[in-house]
């Protein structure tokens, strides 16, 4: 059996190798659209802004795909597929014949319709092509354009580097597809903090200079700048689904078996529009850990090992210099137009926030900065089990009164989420006077 | 080693009597000093004593951590253990918030996530097991003898804190 995969980021990779591991049968051929073995794009930032070396960001080695009878093909975009051939075309005119074909090229920088964005120095951190010329760039204003995180994270990475750094942000509050305002005006004020300039509710119209960028221009200022960079999103790749006729919403319509509306044709990752593992909803996430058991269901499925999807899932961090946050599930805002009873429960001891929203009595999301966060997964396993937090508050006397039979997740849920002031968890500072 | 040769931990809150021994061994393997913020092993301790849980990286299966993490920091080692690579850290605690228990620590040297090496392979037994071997809380056992006993009855009273989300494997 011949196997194309369109792609060679995570999902790609992820379809190829795991299909190795499995079997040293079938030829499996990788179609890259860049010049390098597989590279990790959530560590671009951390490259750029100086934290770990080039070499960080690369997941494998050329040799990698050599020793495992992967063949790689460099620098060959995929333009159209034709299906009943049972080919796909690339940009150079070469033509690559499949018995299945795994379509993970993900998504493409969305590139908003702003005069002046072809100038000298609007730049990007998506592919590794564009965080190399970003990093190497020597410019010492900034204006990300985006605050989702991938724009914060640019911007971290840059005052890293020394330039002065503004955020731009069309909607009333930044990372506004994770956070919800109360989380994101702390971490807003925190960025300040850093020196990072954020402006919310403010709209770029425009991109100055006559080569190379002089300034950005906004509905309430003009921002002198050399450097700008693009982080508005990700829009899914599925202009190439189209050739062959594939279904397509936001993203590829994929069923649980990652399977599109035409035979033979898998899809994973970013370019796919799945799931909500949880809510059963449509969605796209566009994560990584999705991306990684997306394509290990396509590559089960290759083998005819009949494997489900049972859904994608959110969870991301946001995290710059010393302020550390955390978003999983839905944030209030997601839940403002469901059925059923909501509620926030919030919790805040100086810098450190909590936030949980409860959809009928259930965790549903939750978010959390400082220390709350490194408790969170406590309340992602109860979104999971689908515990019930008024039943917990209902018996909370008796969970305690329990002690350890009951399971002591809870009981730290309950200290959490303050329903007691006395049950307190380990503190280090005073133990090490004790030692 | 296979899976199945591996040994794993056997952990019994019940029997945990917030001695932090465990804390104590861990920190002075790993730095030289006694110092519950140096340990990879916690004990956390609610209400006036009456419940104390030694909390640690029980490297589940298909590791959370290892797919989230941004920097494919977070690596399988041969003895089964998951640690942090500190070459490629970045200190973002991601590996923190995807854990069940909240496991990592954060290294107060580096300022990187680190988690149980299981004593790497320079040790019989884990030394924070050998300091609990008053209690019995902590237990290092292999995997095909607690499968049939301790496990069930661990797995059952633990099912709710370790119980991954419903991915596939
Ligand atoms: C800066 C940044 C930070 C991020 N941080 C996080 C994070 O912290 N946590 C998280 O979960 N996710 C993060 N993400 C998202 C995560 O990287 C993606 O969800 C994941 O990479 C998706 O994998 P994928 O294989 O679907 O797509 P990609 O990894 O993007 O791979 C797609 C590949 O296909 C190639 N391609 C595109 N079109 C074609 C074509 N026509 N022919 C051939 N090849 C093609 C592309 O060049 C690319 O290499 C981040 C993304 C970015 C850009």
């Amino acid at each position: 059996m011949k196997i194309v995969i369109v792609g060679n980021g995570i999902a790609g990779n992820e379809v190829a190798f795991s299909l190795r591991e499995r079997t040293p049968e079938h030829e499996i051929k990788i179609l890259s659209a860049e010049k390098f073995p597989e590279y990790d794009p959530c560590s671009l930032p951390y490259y750029i802004g100086g934290d770990v070396p080039r070499e960080v960001v690369f997941r494998r080695s050329l040799d990698d795909y050599q020793n495992k009878n992967i063949t790689l093909v460099l620098d060959s975009p995929v333009v159209s597929i034709d299906p009943h051939a049972g080919a796909v075309v690339t940009a150079k005119g070469e033509k690559h014949f499949y018995n299945k074909l795994v379509l993970a090229h993900g998504g493409r920088l969305f590139i908003p319709p702003i005069e002046g964005v072809d100038r000298q120095g609007v730049l990007s951190c998506k592919l590794l092509g564009e965080a190399d010329k970003l990093s190497e760039h020597g410019g010492s204003t900034a204006v990300v354009i985006g605050s989702g995180a991938i724009g914060v994270e640019a911007a971290e990475a840059l005052k890293k580097k020394g330039y002065v750094v503004y955020i731009i942000e069309l909607l009333d509050w930044i990372l506004p597809a994770l956070f919800d305002e109360a989380t994101a005006r702390r971490l807003e004020a925190a960025l300040r903090t850093y020196g990072i300039q954020v402006l919310t509710a403010e709209k770029v119209l425009r991109i100055d200079g006559d080569t190379a960028v002089t300034g950005v221009v906004t509905d309430k200022r003009e921002i002198p700048c050399d450097t700008v960079v693009i982080a508005t999103g990700v829009v899914p790749g599925t202009a190439l689904a189209q050739t062959a006729g594939i279904e397509v919403e936001r993203g590829i319509k994929v069923n649980s078996r990652m399977e599109t509306s035409v035979e033979g044709i898998y899809a994973c990752g970013d370019c796919v529009e799945t799931i909500d593992a949880c809510t059963g909803e449509d969605v796209m996430f566009q994560l990584k850990h999705n991306a990684t058991e997306q394509a290990r269901i396509v590559a089960r499925n290759i083998l005819g090992m009949n494997a489900t999807y049972t859904g994608a899932y959110a969870f991301a961090r946001a995290h710059f210099f010393d302020t550390h946050a955390v978003t999983f599930g839905k944030t209030s805002r997601s839940t403002a137009c469901l059925l059923g009873d909501t509620e926030v429960i919030e919790r805040e001891n100086g810098k450190d926030y909590l936030r949980l929203i409860l959809l009928d009595g259930k965790v549903a999301g939750g978010q959390a900065i400082g220390t709350y966060a490194d408790s969170i997964g406590l309340f992602m396993g109860a979104m999971w089990r689908q515990d019930d937090i008024k039943t917990l508050r209902k018996n909370w006397v008796n969970i305690v009164r329990a002690g350890s039979p009951y399971p002591w997740i809870y009981r730290k849920m309950g200290w959490l989420i303050g329903l007691s002031a006395t049950d307190v968890s380990s503190d280090a500072a005073a133990v090490c006077q004790s030692f | 080693m296979s899976s199945k040769d591996q040994k794993i931990f056997v952990v019994d809150e019940r029997k945990c009597d917030g001695c932090r021994e465990c804390e104590k061994a861990c920190s002075h393997k790993h730095f030289g000093v006694c110092s519950p913020r140096h340990s990879r092993i916690r004990i956390e301790a609610f209400g006036d004593g009456d419940l104390f849980v030694p909390v640690f990286c029980q490297a589940c299966g298909d590791p959370l951590c290892i797919k989230v993490c941004p920097m494919n920091a977070r690596i399988e080692l041969a003895n089964g253990a998951v640690v942090t690579d500190e070459d490629r850290c970045i200190g973002c605690r991601t590996c923190v918030y995807i854990c069940p228990v909240g496991a990592p620590v954060e290294n107060p040297v580096s300022g990187k996530l680190m988690t149980c090496d299981r004593c790497a392979e320079d040790e019989e037994l884990p030394l924070c097991v050998q300091a609990c071997s008053k209690q019995q809380a902590l237990r290092f056992v292999d995997a095909r003898v607690v499968a049939r006993t301790t496990a069930r009855e661990c797995a059952a009273r633990l099912k709710a804190a370790y119980k991954p989300p419903k991915v596939p494997e």
